[in-house]
């Protein structure tokens, strides 16, 4: 099913269903790092493609990009992004000071990564264990780079089976209100015979 | 006056217009310029081939037809089509270890695209800044011809 023919009762599930699998990775993530962390859909959009880097603030705002495809009984791909800021406090968090500005080496790259992987994995189990599927994730890849070469990569998958894409911006949020908001961008990727079985599944529990 | 040529999209225009593209990946900038007239035009292309049954979209989404409906309208609004020398940017494999092997990328499938298609059309191409595991910002300027590629990892362009 195309994007465009969703009908707002079809969008709410898949905000729903988001932000059911987004509060798992929230809680695996505040496991990780040793205190509470919030993450919040506020928004599912669906844009033209050629729009998606402008909706991430400019094809040329720095970012992290980190992808994984969904394997299983569903098909498609995840990538998730982070505005450099946001990467570096995300990492400050992870494995302490860090100094003034992101600096990309093995142990920033793997940490990142694994962020993504445990992101990724709770967010599809969540999703798995309400649609009765099994959903795994394959190994992150990382790219920092300009948004819109990093989100072309998906860009490109989706472009071959439709015009549309749908993104789910995700906020993350710390414990203490002196820190600065961690923001980050989720895209769900499915194939377009994905999108159909997971709204049918979604459906059921209207 | 600079024009952004957006994903998907193709422009066509004449000096002293500048058409940038912002952040490519493995999406491909191919630039077509006649140097007597100064007309030129851009694509920012994300797939290789257009496929033969119910593709989808706009042409210049595809680097084969896309680079030919340039072509034609350059010539409709008066380029000479003998003159007319191309530029290739982007077709990079943003994510290093990536499933597919680096031949087999479509960022090279982007690149290779679009030298099969100059090549079919007779075009030399002058200049090229393809590959690569980095994404780049392009600025063609139609006053000159010249072409600009910005890495963000790198501080001075590429002048192609």
């Amino acid at each position: 099913m195309p994007f465009l023919n969703l009908n707002n009762v079809q969008m709410d599930i898949l905000k729903e269903t988001s932000n059911i699998g987004m509060g798992h990775a929230a809680t695996a993530l505040s496991q990780m790092i040793g205190h509470p962390v919030k993450l919040r859909v506020p928004h599912v959009t669906i844009t033209e493609i050629s729009k998606v880097p402008e909706y991430l603030g400019g094809a040329e705002k720095m970012m992290v990009g980190i992808t994984l495809q969904v394997l299983g009984d569903a098909r498609g791909s995840i990538m998730l992004l982070f505005p450099q800021e946001s990467a570096h406090r995300l990492l400050c968090n992870l494995i302490g000071d860090q100094g003034k500005v992101l600096i990309m080496n093995e142990v920033t790259i793997s940490a990142l990564k694994e962020v993504g992987n445990i992101l990724a994995s709770a967010y599809l189990s969540a999703l798995g264990s309400m649609l009765h599927k099994t959903l795994i994730p394959s190994v992150p890849l990382l790219a920092y780079d300009m948004a819109g070469a990093v989100v072309d990569y998906v860009l490109i998958d989706l472009s071959k089976s439709s015009d549309l894409a749908m993104l789910v911006e995700t906020d993350f949020i710390g414990e203490s209100s002196s820190d600065l908001a961690i923001k980050g961008h989720f895209f769900l990727i499915p194939d377009p015979s994905t999108l159909d079985m997971f709204l049918d599944a979604a459906g059921e529990y209207q | 006056m600079s024009e952004q040529v957006s994903i998907a999209e193709a422009r066509i225009d004449r000096a002293p217009t500048v058409l940038k593209a912002y952040g490519l990946g493995s999406c491909v900038a191919v630039a077509l310029y006649d140097p007597e007239t100064r007309l030129g035009g851009m694509g920012h292309m994300l797939l290789p081939d257009r496929p033969s049954s119910s593709p989808l979209g706009s042409e210049s989404k595809y680097v084969d037809v896309g680079i030919c409906q340039i072509v034609d309208q350059l010539v409709r609004i008066g380029a000479n089509r003998d003159t007319l020398v191309a530029k290739i940017a982007g077709g990079a494999n943003m994510f290093e270890t990536s499933y597919q092997t680096l031949i087999n990328s479509v960022g090279a499938r982007n690149a290779k695209s679009a030298r099969r298609t100059l090549v079919a059309l007779d075009i030399p191409i002058v200049g090229e800044e393809v590959g690569g595991n980095r994404g780049r910002t392009v600025e063609f300027d139609l006053a000159t011809g010249k072409m600009l590629v910005y890495c963000a990892h790198t501080e001075h362009p590429v002048s192609l």
